[in-house]
């Protein structure tokens, strides 16, 4: 291998490391919710349908019930814009309650959240007091809620007692200020929809910066 | 907010490049890595009778999620900070080190690799990669992402994700 051009960094892909091509940005997106509303059922959607090229090994720390355990994370890469390798990482953070020490290392140097709500009637109370964990995680980074994209993702619409999506949002979201997504993660409704709508803000915010 | 991020532009990214290839060499490790904290690889080394390593951004991601919970678990012990990981297995090690506060080293090695050697040898290598990382930080506000950049992107995320 010879010496790396100047105008080379670095890039990595699934099966191998090819070095090294330009100047590369990654940004890092976050799924959020509390347990059981399908955050990493949307990362498996998403890793089963991006083209092999381009995308990382899905890593799942996970219980042998496959609850999160830390998180899952998966290299997704975009291309190259403008001489830069664009690459998102994500990221779902374990939602049940007593996790909450490892869900708050995974937010550092967050980007962007989707937040997965759960349409059960019985969880209202979980999306409520986990949207209420992810401020106040935040917070201990110096984030304000209102200072980074999230998009909100209503989550298992195929149930047949899902909430309607006005009481979701009035628990979550009572100002209305958040993007909402009606989901269906298990057969990938959208799951895509959610993550370009993040991606989006995400970009824009970069952009506006600078 | 957005942290600030390390940058490694051609020269830093080729010092960085070459403190890692001199740490492979004296220390006969097998792969060495700088990683930012939120488990991106900024460099990546590798010794030439190496064999292919592993996924670099899954391990790179590990072992940054894994610090962050030894540091953690540090601070709930009411110290600062531990010192290094190392981790050994029957045939290979690792081990990872602090950067400043942005970055880590990771190095992995067979185990007929004295750990003493890599020790060593990765703590000198801290010292200048903590010189060099330090004057690579920069504000996203300084990287060149305008709204050509982000429409560009933009047009990519319908091309991967569909319409
Ligand atoms: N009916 C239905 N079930 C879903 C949907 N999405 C996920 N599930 C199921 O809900 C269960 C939990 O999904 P996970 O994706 O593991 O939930 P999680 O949010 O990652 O849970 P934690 O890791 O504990 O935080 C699984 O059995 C999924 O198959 C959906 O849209 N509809
Ligand atoms: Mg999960």
């Amino acid at each position: 291998m010879g010496p790396v051009p100047s105008w080379m960094s670095y890039l990595v892909t699934n099966m191998s490391t090819i070095n090294f091509a330009a100047r590369e940005i990654n940004f890092k997106i976050v799924y959020y919710g509390p347990g059981m509303s399908g955050k990493t059922t949307n990362l498996r959607w998403v890793f089963q349908q991006v083209p092999q090229n381009r995308k990382g090994e899905l890593v799942s720390l996970a219980t042998e019930d496959e609850r999160t355990l830390f998180f899952d994370f998966l290299p997704v890469d975009l291309g190259e814009v403008k001489g830069f390798k664009t690459r998102f990482h994500l990221y779902t953070v374990p939602g049940q309650v007593f996790y909450n020490a490892s869900r708050k290392l995974i937010l550092r140097g967050v980007d962007g959240l989707v937040f997965v709500a759960d349409s059960a009637p019985n969880r209202l109370r979980a999306n409520a007091e986990s949207m209420r964990n992810l401020r106040e995680n935040l917070a201990e980074y110096g984030i304000r809620a209102e200072d980074i994209p999230i998009v909100l993702q209503a989550n298992k619409r195929d149930t047949l007692d899902a909430l309607p999506l006005e009481m979701i949002q009035a628990v979550i979201d009572p100002e209305q200020r958040l993007p909402i997504f009606e989901a269906v993660a298990t057969n990938g409704a959208g799951v895509f929809e959610t993550l370009k709508a993040v991606s989006r803000q995400v970009l824009s915010r970069v952009a506006a910066a600078s | 907010m957005v942290e600030p991020a390390i940058a490694l532009f051609g020269g830093a990214f080729e010092k960085a490049s070459r403190v890692l290839e001199e740490l492979l060499r004296e220390s006969g490790a097998r792969y060495a890595l700088l990683l930012d904290r939120k488990g991106f690889v900024l460099v990546h080394r590798e010794a030439l009778w190496a064999p292919r390593p592993p996924a670099l951004d899954s391990l790179a991601t590990l072992v940054a999620g894994n610090a962050a919970a030894t540091q953690a678990l540090a601070k709930m012990l009411g110290e600062p900070r531990f010192n290094e990981l190392l981790h050994q297995g029957s045939t290979h090690g690792m081990y990872a080190e602090e950067v400043g506060d942005l970055a880590l080293l990771v190095v992995i090695f067979d185990n007929s690799a004295p750990v003493g050697r890599i020790k060593l040898f990765g703590k000198r290598a801290v010292q200048s990669l903590e010189v060099i990382t330090r004057d690579s930080v920069v504000n996203p506000g300084t990287l060149e992402i305008d709204s050509e950049y982000r429409d560009g992107a933009s047009a990519l995320l319908d091309e991967l994700f569909g319409n």
